[in-house]
Formats: structure tokens, C-alpha cells, sequence
């Protein structure tokens, strides 16, 4: 047999490694420090698989498919009791969704958005991310009360976005946070983003990159070519689009309507509780391959799926 | 190469004003202040005028020449107004310009012919913006040649502009645009002219960072044998580049590097920035913009800063 050499790319660059939790008695959880793309093992490091979290929601998601609310029972009522049961069933970190304090979701403040916090936090010790409810102005209200409670935790604050940047990235510096930060299905925005962040002066190490996330059928294209594109640019030195990346594969995919709905639908589109299912795990194990260092998921089952694949992949 | 000044153009407000007031001598002055940095063709950008065109068209071409006589290019969408402007205009004339849309060639072609006017012809048809060089070149070969040689208008009287699409989000498209207009130089015998918006290549790019992006295009434009550049003959430091490359004078590094940057893509090469000396800011800033340019570093609005 002759020997055949497999060509290998050599990069220059690196993704940083961003470590949440890991002080104030938080389990740490460090993500990132790829030198090559996803699961190359036989041509650079990849020092830390993707990891999978669960979102956890500070209402009981009554809009939410009846798969989801089936699986999580009685938890839904609870976000403490959600994130435990969540950590039971493998999640290596919980992201809280302050789904409460949406002006349209019931406008709650600061004190709820801490208690919802601080009942996730008491619950388990993995690293947490919170989310606010995307608008700015009321994240900043919500995120701020929870930075505070959470100092030295280093828990992770989202989203830090082009109009509020500055105020989540100064608390994250303040109080020992990693920020989110997310832009619009955009290489050029995300990159950008990364350097006024950087500019604020929080350090590199503290910046997780959100691409955002087009589901299956709804851009997953889209956003597999841009966090593909970002990947390369980290690979061969661009330290701007070096950080890590956070999919939100669970809301994504189970906001559509082929996961949404059991009936009303074609039958050749098959069951409900396996199609919704497939809809989540496949919109994950494309991101995992385009760079994705944390998808959040939703259904218990695709935490199972996802991190079967991600053990194989990663050998 | 010919500088075709942009200066007269309908989006500046103290332009839009003068047009409004007839202030001819604000037009004037513009006009003179292009040619005295080096234009050579004056551009009169009118906007759609859909109903004074004809009358602006015609006082703005008389009120130009009676101070200059830099040959005129006719910028309207308004082919009546094109057609006025023609008939007052002492030196040959550009129609600015057709597309390689049916109605905008059936429009301005003849007009090229019957008044043998050069035309400027943009290699974008309905479908869409074209992708490649391949699609660009596509365009020119199969629709804009032969609609030239149907109304009689020989190649030496096209200018064919490859269509420059801005940086931010059509990263790729830079080197495109620079391979078309290396292209459509062997297009024909004897070949087409060419030309370019260059300027459209740092569009909604920050003010203060679109110099340097739309003076290193036009380095790698002037690389790949454009015949001329609709720019911004007042911007001194664009000028000056204009003039290293075709002087072949450089008196500094910076010089030195538009020289090599400009050979490079003359041999039909990308340009390696690794030999830059990176230590010296301005050298260091124009080999990340030449990386931004050859789509090998991502753009960003501040992609200088870190």
C-alpha cells in the first residue's frame, strides 16, 4: 500500500479561551482554545468540546410545545427546581432567561430578575449565563441588578449588543462577569462588535461571541457560514473574531412551526414529539461542526443526542 | 488614466442648492477646482430631474464650459436630459450611464451613436448584482458590445465599469470587480475603455476611514490597467497616489508599497503583506487595508484599531 499523506492546514491563531464560573464556589467551565476547525483532532488541538447547556426560564414557558412541557413537568414552575433537574440531566451550565421583564411579558424589574437569579444560582453550582430580554434598555435595568447579586461568580451576561454595550461590558469588568455578545446574522457586526467591546476595556477572555442562530430551515445556512467564516478569520490570527461561540439552538428551532405544532400540519411531516425533537438536534450538530462552543437546548432527549455526538466526534 | 471629478453631484447639499438657485458660479468654481487638482472630465450629476432635467441639464452643461473646456460627463437617469446636454456640449461627451438592462441600452445606446458620444455601461442587469468576475465580464460580452455595435458605437467609445460594491458585506466582491476590469481589456481589438465608481467600494463605511480604503482600491485598480476613475480629484492624497503609481516616482515607503502593490496586480497576483513593516502605522494601516481589500482579513467599521 502507498502512503498517503493527509494534507494538514497550518493556522497561525488560535480561539481564546474563555472560562465561566470557577470562583466565588462556582464549578468553572472553560470553552474555546480550538486550533483548528471543530473535531480535526488529527490536525490541531481541540482542547475543550462543545459544551451544552439548558435554558431555563424565569416564567413557567406556557407558549412553550407540548413535548417541552411535558418533559419538564412540575420543574417549569420552579427556576431553581428547573435548573436542578436540569443539572441532573447532564447540562455542563444553565442559561436563565428573564423572559419576565420583557416589556410585553410583563415588565418586571430588577428585584425579580435578581430572585430568579438567585434561586438558579442556590440550585446548582455549574456556571450560569442569564439573559435579559433583548432590549436594551431593559437589559441593562435587569442585568445590572443580577451582575451585582452574582459578583465574583463569574456568571455570563447577554446580550451585550451595539446599543448597550458599554454599560453590560463595564459591569462585567466590574463584577468579574464574561459578556455575551451578540449581533444580527453578520460577520462584519460581529467583528465589530468584539473590538468596541475590547475598547471599553474588557479583556478578550471575558467576550463570548452569539452570531445568532437561524434554525433548520429558518438560515442555519446563513449562520453556519458566517460562525464558519469567523472561525477561519480566528484560525489564521484575527484575534477579533477569536472567541468562543453561544448558539440558542433550543429557541430557535422549537419557535418554528414544524416543532411548534402537532396538528394542522402535513402528515408526511410525521409525529410531532420525534420531528420537533430532529428539528432541535440537527440544528445543533451543524453549528457544533461550524464552530458552535455552547449550544443551549431545550428537550432533555436532545441534550442525550448531542452529547452522544459530541463524544464520538470528539473521539 | 482619467480622472472623471465627482465633485457635482446632486446628494451634495451645497450642489442640490446651486441647482435649485441657479447659482452658476458655485458650479463653476467646483468645476475649476476639479480641473486644477488634475480632472480631467467633469462629471454633472444631476439626479433623476424627472421634470426640469432638460432645462438643468442644458444650463449646467453651458454654465460649465463657459470656464472649462474639460470634456463633460452627463450623470442623469434622465435620457432627455442626457440628450439635451449632448447637443450644447462642445468636447465629446460621456453619457454617465447604461446598465446592461434593455431599457437603459435601447435608451442611451443610440444617443452614443447618433451623437458619438463615449458611454459609460455597467455590467448589472436586472437579475441582480452579478457575483464573479465571470458574470460581470458575461454581461459586457453578451449584452453590452453587441447593443454597442448595433447602434453603431465603436468600443473605443464604451467605458465598461465593473460595478465596485462596497466592503462592508460584499467583501468578496473587491477582487471581482479588479479581475472584470482586467478582463474586459481583452474584450475586443481594438479593446473597450474602462472605468469605475471607485468610491462606491467604502459606501456606508465611516466617514473618516473611507479615504485610504477608496485610495488603495484604486492603486490595485490602476494595477489591473483601468483606463479611468470616477473619484474625488479633490482629495489630495488620492491624487498623490494616482500620480506615484503613474509616475513610477516613489520618494517614501508608503510610495514604494503603492509601487509594489501596484505591480503585483499588474502581473494579475494578490499581494502578500507579510514583507510590510508593520511597525510603521501608515504602512502598518494600508497593509490591513489591502487585506480587507483582498477579503483575507474581515472587515470591520474598526478594523484599523485593533
Amino acid at each position: 500500500m502507498p502512503k498517503v499523506e493527509v494534507p494538514l492546514e497550518k493556522w497561525s491563531g488560535k480561539v481564546r479561551e474563555v472560562t465561566l464560573g470557577g470562583s466565588g464556589g462556582r464549578k468553572g467551565l472553560t470553552v474555546g482554545g480550538e486550533a483548528t476547525l471543530p473535531f480535526l483532532s488529527f490536525e490541531g488541538a481541540m482542547p475543550h468540546p462543545p459544551s451544552v447547556a439548558i435554558e431555563v426560564s424565569d416564567t413557567p414557558a406556557s407558549e412553550w410545545a407540548a413535548p417541552l412541557r411535558q418533559a419538564w413537568g412540575d420543574a417549569l414552575e420552579d427556576p431553581g427546581a428547573w435548573a436542578k433537574k436540569a443539572a441532573e440531566l447532564g447540562a455542563d451550565l444553565i442559561v436563565l432567561r428573564l423572559n419576565s421583564a420583557h416589556p410585553e411579558q410583563g415588565n418586571t424589574g430588577p428585584e425579580q430578575a435578581k430572585a430568579a437569579a438567585e434561586k438558579v444560582l442556590a440550585a446548582v453550582n455549574l456556571p450560569v449565563v442569564v439573559l435579559g430580554p433583548e432590549v436594551p434598555e431593559k437589559d441593562n435595568e435587569v442585568l445590572m441588578a443580577v451582575s451585582d447579586l452574582a459578583a465574583g461568580q463569574r456568571i455570563g451576561l447577554g446580550y451585550c449588543m451595539e446599543k448597550n454595550y458599554r454599560t453590560i461590558a463595564a459591569s462585567c469588568i466590574a463584577n468579574n462577569h464574561v459578556a455575551l455578545a451578540k449581533t444580527p446574522i453578520d460577520l462584519n457586526l460581529a467583528k465589530q462588535l468584539n473590538i468596541l467591546i475590547s475598547d471599553v476595556g474588557l479583556s478578550a477572555d471575558s467576550i463570548i461571541m452569539d452570531p445568532t442562530t437561524g434554525a433548520l430551515g429558518y438560515g442555519l445556512e446563513y449562520t453556519y457560514s458566517v460562525m464558519e467564516r469567523l472561525r477561519l478569520a480566528a484560525l489564521v490570527g484575527d484575534k477579533m473574531t477569536a472567541m468562543p461561540m453561544f448558539c440558542t439552538v433550543g429557541e430557535e428551532s422549537w419557535r418554528q412551526k414544524e416543532s411548534k405544532f402537532a396538528e394542522g400540519v402535513p402528515p408526511t411531516w410525521g409525529q410531532h414529539d420525534r420531528r420537533s425533537l430532529v428539528w432541535e438536534q440537527i440544528t445543533a450538530l451543524a453549528l457544533i461542526n461550524a464552530g458552535a462552543d455552547i449550544v443551549v437546548l431545550r428537550h432533555p432527549k436532545t441534550v442525550d443526542a448531542v452529547k452522544a455526538a459530541i463524544r464520538k466526534l470528539a473521539g | 488614466m482619467l480622472v472623471i471629478g465627482e465633485c457635482i453631484h446632486v446628494i451634495s447639499a451645497g450642489v442640490k442648492a446651486a441647482i435649485g438657485d441657479k447659482n452658476k458660479k458655485y458650479l463653476q468654481e467646483l468645476a475649476l477646482r476639479q480641473v486644477e487638482k488634475g480632472a480631467d472630465i467633469i462629471d454633472l450629476n444631476i439626479g433623476p430631474q424627472k421634470k426640469a432635467g432638460v432645462e438643468v441639464m442644458t444650463w449646467m452643461v453651458e454654465a460649465i464650459q463657459e470656464v472649462t473646456d474639460a470634456r463633460l460627463s452627463l450623470d442623469t437617469t434622465n435620457a432627455a436630459a442626457i440628450e439635451a446636454g449632448l447637443k450644447v456640449v462642445k468636447r465629446k461627451p460621456i453619457i454617465n450611464s447604461t446598465d446592461a438592462t434593455p431599457a437603459r441600452l435601447e435608451a442611451l445606446m443610440p444617443l452614443a451613436g447618433k451623437y458619438k458620444a463615449s458611454i459609460i455601461a455597467l455590467t448589472l442587469a436586472a437579475t441582480g448584482l452579478p457575483t464573479t468576475a465571470d458574470a460581470r465580464i458575461q454581461l459586457a460580452a453578451e449584452v453590452i458590445l453587441p447593443a454597442a455595435a448595433e447602434y453603431g458605437v465603436p468600443p473605443q467609445d464604451i467605458f465598461l465599469d465593473p460595478l465596485v460594491l462596497t466592503v462592508n458585506g460584499n467583501q468578496d466582491q473587491a477582487q471581482e470587480t479588479v479581475n472584470a476590469a482586467r478582463f474586459f481589456k481583452q474584450m475586443a481589438d481594438p479593446p473597450p475603455l474602462t472605468t469605475c465608481g471607485l468610491s462606491n467600494v467604502s459606501n456606508s463605511c465611516p466617514k473618516e476611514g473611507r479615504p485610504l480604503l477608496n485610495r488603495i482600491f484604486l492603486v490595485m485598480m490602476m494595477g489591473a490597467g483601468i483606463d479611468s476613475a470616477i473619484i474625488d480629484p479633490l482629495d489630495d492624497e488620492i491624487m498623490a497616489a494616482k500620480r506615484i503609481v503613474e509616475g513610477r516616482q516613489a520618494k517614501d515607503a508608503v510610495g514604494r508599497l503603492y509601487l509594489a502593490l501596484a505591480d503585483c496586480y499588474a502581473a494579475g497576483e494578490q499581494f502578500d503583506t507579510s514583507g510590510v513593516d508593520k511597525g510603521i502605522p501608515e504602512l502598518a494601516d494600508i497593509a490591513k487595508t489591502i487585506d480587507v481589500l483582498q477579503n483575507k482579513w474581515i472587515y470591520a467599521h474598526s478594523y484599523l484599531k485593533l
